[in-house]
């Protein structure tokens, strides 16, 4: 059974296929394009529920790739290695199934370059599939820029044909896609600086070089130098995650980009600044993570509830989401900075139930888009006569996203505020989790008044030929609410693999 | 000396030949740069060689550096055909020119002795005036004067720095002056010189406070001629000045921080300057002026780890280069330069794009590429040299941010599509400039990918020196 399950086969298959559907020679037909990266994906999700299932979270994955006998980068110490923890086993699964849905939820909403998007999509897969494998700093930071290239052309591309109308937001969708590429540099740009840092200050001060995360002894570092190292990885995280006062980017990337890679960016790669989080400060210098917690704890609150005033505000769909990503991810943060097992498992756990809850949410803003070509909460009204089954399954993500039992984020929610109340680094921690509470409200008032405003009400007389939800719609949200209701009952699947 | 052979035979062909045959002038440069390189097999190199009277030496080192300048110049030889067409009956000039220019930058590297060493730079610097001005139009004039002016300005200091350092040691050979100064307390006097030598020859990188002339310069000149510009002289001066840097002027603490100053400087000016540029040359120059400045900021904080990673990136950096000019080559000289005037030309010519665009992301530093891996191993290096070069480092990060947006505003006006009233440029490429330009991209990529090899080399070469 080893012998089928190779890391390096789950990083770089949806790379080899990129590159495949890019070339020339393979067909530019639309449907061909689509169902067979549809397969390629549906493939590599069972491939990694089965490495998933052969999982043992005391003996993780690690794969080393050595160039002719020798690695990446010698003479720095830089291996080209893999390592599969529980918590990277568990993103890599969620990373596989949120581009299931996404190839998904691809038909509708590209209408040409096929070939160019599957293939930039499965780029992407790879490119956030290495940062969520890397076992070594330089290998997480190739991937991490890596994915700029794909991530790019996802936001800023034209998928659609323009009509007049639109072309402002052709335009805007290329601006914030520079947008969001400067302000990942910026942020990685620190990211390296701490690298390097880290990197030479391991040497100098333990004598080894290298640069694999399980080589690094933080303790022996002087303190000084690993407060400034956790800084400059933390902006660099900070960007991806959001953190206030680098969230700029989020709300018009996300607004601007396609239903998928809008379901993408808030699904997973949001995610991979939190995992990075965990990853550098956590997991590997815990030393100056404990030191810096309290204060990231109080920017958590500050995503948690600032952002939460301005998702009320908000009359784009898509911009609620967004903004509400946001604060969820301010939760996901303030769980990593409890600094303890129930916090981190929480974390975890508020990562896959936000990422199942924003890819709907995404979704259903895409299909009332593609509908009633408005996603103005004022000017919708009443499409839930015309749209039963969208009203149906609207009504039970909401539900599920503002913390209604039965459903993941209830679970994940509540166990964040428990970490972070048991927390032993500081008060300032408990604090945060108790004045975070107002979140559960908050986010209850914006997401119903989405549901009010857009579902309710008079109809507008343009939405009357509205069509319900078609079957790749209907497969895509049943299969989301299915994983939110088997996590709200069953928490241990994921919890579990913490103990 | 090979090549001074073929210099020979080129002026001598230009004066016997007609002009109706200036098509067999670039084979000519050609065939005498591949003679060179193998010829440069034979060189002696262990143990370090010394010839004519001490004032040349060679070992690894050098022999690295002249093979990747000659390298260069095959390229750039190759690439030379549309200037030759134009200039039609003295193309056998021209390239005689371009084989002095390459001779004297290889003469650079080697020399031992001041003198040689001054000798060699103007060799380098009048052919270089000579191919700037050689295309056609009052531009290429006004750019081969700017370039005259600065870079005479430049020598008479360097000549200035010079009289210091053998008005204290007493000899202008490059070893007998490290023997002595070695011997010897540093004085004021002498960290006066070493910034006086540092900063005549810094100029033709373009680095401040020598730094303006590139704009005028590169807007002026043709694009063969750039992708020789951007790297010989590049290469050559960074051969001679790192030696120089490593050896007899090791450095005293006040030079280490006036170049590093000088160098963070011209990254702020240059990269500030790219943003509101329109033109898609004046922003490689001032992409070439930062990059000068990043590769100056590890060489100045001499250790031979760095060395070995400014030569890595240096040559990374030059075949990126040459590429990017290949493929303005091939787009024309006469075609407007502006970014927007590429708009759209992905689509009509998929596979030359892809490859430019994956050279000048790897300018830009963004994996899979080989500057990726340049820029990352070239901060290693400053990253090394202590705490009190973290705002640096971080300044030239932030600074990386700035240039890519400048490589992006390059590149993405290409990828735009456009609708059916607007015209798209279209490629008229030649095979030698499909073969350039291919060649640098996959090199770019492959070392992206492996880069293990080359680094063992750079640091063989740089242990060695």
């Amino acid at each position: 059974m080893d012998i089928l399950l190779s890391i390096p086969f789950l990083i770089f298959m949806p790379l080899a296929v990129s590159l495949l559907v890019m070339s020339p020679l393979f067909t530019a037909n639309e449907i061909v394009v689509r169902r067979f990266t549809k397969g390629v994906c549906l493939f590599h999700f069972l491939y990694s529920i089965l490495m998933l299932a052969c999982f043992d979270p005391a003996n993780p994955y690690v794969s080393e790739i050595h160039f002719f006998g020798l690695d990446w980068i010698q003479s720095l110490g830089v291996k080209f290695v893999f390592k599969i923890d529980a918590v990277s086993m568990i993103l890599t699964v969620l990373t596989s199934f949120v581009f299931l849905l996404a190839s998904f939820a691809s038909k509708l909403n590209i209408r040409k370059n096929h070939k160019f998007y599957y293939s930039m999509l499965l780029l992407l897969m790879s490119a956030i599939l290495g940062i969520f494998t890397a076992g070594d700093m330089f290998v997480f930071f190739m991937f991490w820029e890596l994915e700029l290239i794909p991530a790019y052309f996802l936001i800023g591309a034209k998928w659609k044909e323009t009509e007049d109308s639109l072309y402002e937001n052709a335009q805007n969708a290329k601006a914030s896609a520079v947008k969001f590429v400067l302000f990942t540099f910026f942020g990685s740009m620190f990211m390296l600086l701490g690298i390097l840092l880290l990197h030479y200050y391991n040497f100098t001060s333990n004598g080894i070089l290298s640069a694999s995360f399980s080589d690094i002894i933080d303790s022996t570092i002087p303190f000084g130098i690993q407060i400034l190292i956790a800084i400059c990885l933390v902006i660099g995280f900070a960007v991806k995650l959001p953190i206030i006062p680098l969230h700029t980017w989020l709300p018009d990337a996300h607004t601007n980009a396609p239903t998928p890679v809008s379901m993408i960016l808030a699904g997973v790669l949001l995610k991979t600044g939190a995992y990075g989080i965990y990853r550098f400060n956590w997991q590997t210098m815990p030393e100056s993570f404990m030191a810096i917690a309290p204060t990231l704890g109080i920017l958590a609150l500050v995503n948690i509830i600032y952002t939460a005033f301005v998702a009320y505000s908000q009359t784009d769909i898509k911009r609620i989401v967004a903004y509400s990503s946001i604060s969820n991810m301010g939760l996901i943060l303030l769980g990593l900075c409890a600094y303890n097992q129930i916090g981190l498992s929480a974390s975890v756990f508020h990562m896959v139930a936000h990422a199942l809850i924003t890819c709907g949410l995404f979704m259903i803003a895409g299909i009332v888009y593609i509908r009633c070509k408005t996603r103005d909460i004022n000017s919708l009204g009443g499409i839930a006569a015309v749209m039963p089954r969208l009203f149906g399954f609207s009504v039970l993500i909401v539900l599920a996203s503002i913390g209604i039992p039965l459903f993941a984020p209830f679970v994940s929610e509540i166990l964040t505020m428990i970490g972070a109340l048991n927390s032993d680094l500081s008060d300032v921690i408990k604090y945060v989790s108790v004045f975070s509470l107002p979140l559960l409200i908050l986010s209850s008032c914006y997401m119903l008044k989405f549901l009010h405003q857009g579902f309710f009400g008079g109809l507008n007389p343009e939405f009357e030929k509205a069509n319900d939800i078609s079957v790749h719609e209907f497969l895509v949200l049943a299969s989301i609410l299915a994983g939110l209701v088997i996590f709200g009952i069953f928490p241990d699947t994921i919890l579990g693999m913490f103990s | 000396m090979c090549l001074a052979g073929f210099i020979i035979l080129q002026l001598v062909l230009s004066m016997f030949l007609s002009p109706r045959f200036y098509r067999y002038a670039r084979l000519v440069s050609i065939i005498g740069i591949a003679l060179s390189i193998v010829l440069l097999s034979t060189v002696q190199t262990e143990p370090q060689y010394f010839g004519f009277k001490n004032t040349i030496m060679s070992d690894s080192y050098t022999l690295l550096f002249d093979f990747v300048i000659l390298v260069c110049g095959f390229l750039v030889a190759l690439l030379s055909r549309g200037i030759v067409k134009t200039i039609k009956q003295s193309a056998y000039t021209f390239h005689a020119i371009l084989l002095s220019a390459i001779f004297g930058a290889m003469n650079m590297v080697s020399a031992n002795d001041f003198l040689t060493l001054f000798v060699s730079i103007e060799i380098l610097s009048f052919s270089t005036y000579f191919l700037i001005a050689a295309s056609k139009g009052y531009y290429s004039k006004e750019a081969s004067f700017k370039y005259l002016i600065t870079s005479a300005v430049a020598t008479g200091v360097f000549l200035f720095g010079v009289s210091y350092l053998y008005g204290i040691t007493g000899s202008i050979n490059i070893s007998e002056i490290y023997e002595i100064v070695s011997s010897q307390e540093p004085s004021i006097m002498y960290s006066i010189s070493s910034i006086l030598i540092v900063l005549g020859l810094i100029a033709k990188l373009a680095v401040f406070p020598f730094a303006n002339w590139i704009i005028d310069v590169y807007k002026g000149t043709e694009t063969s001629v750039l992708a020789f510009l951007s790297t010989i002289p590049k290469l050559a001066m960074f051969g001679i000045l790192c030696r120089l840097l490593v050896f007899p002027l090791s450095s005293t603490f006040e030079l280490t921080f006036a170049v590093a100053i000088m160098s963070l400087v011209t990254a702020l000016w240059a990269n500030t300057y790219a943003i509101r540029e329109d033109n898609v040359k004046v922003i490689l120059a001032c992409s070439a002026s930062a990059n000068s400045s990043y590769v100056l900021l590890a060489a100045c904080l001499v250790s031979v780890y760095n060395l070995s990673t400014v030569i890595f990136y240096l040559i990374c950096y030059v075949l990126m280069n040459i590429a990017a000019f290949a493929f303005l080559n091939m787009y024309g000289d006469r075609n407007p330069m502006g970014v927007k005037s590429f708009k759209g030309m992905f689509h009509k010519n998929h596979g030359l794009v892809a490859a430019y665009a994956v050279v000048i992301i790897g300018l830009a530093g963004i994996p899979i590429t080989s500057g990726f891996i340049a820029k990352i191993y070239l901060f290693t290096a400053i990253a090394n040299s202590g705490l009190i070069f973290v705002p640096f480092l971080l300044a030239l990060l932030m600074l990386t941010v700035v240039a890519l947006y400048y490589y992006l505003k390059i590149l993405l006006p290409m990828f735009e599509e456009c609708d059916k009233n607007t015209e798209v440029a279209v490629l008229n490429p030649v095979f030698s400039q499909k073969f350039v330009l291919v060649i640098a991209a996959i090199a770019t990529v492959l070392i992206g990918v492996y880069p293990e090899k080359l680094i063992e080399l750079c640091r063989f070469i740089a242990y060695n020196i």
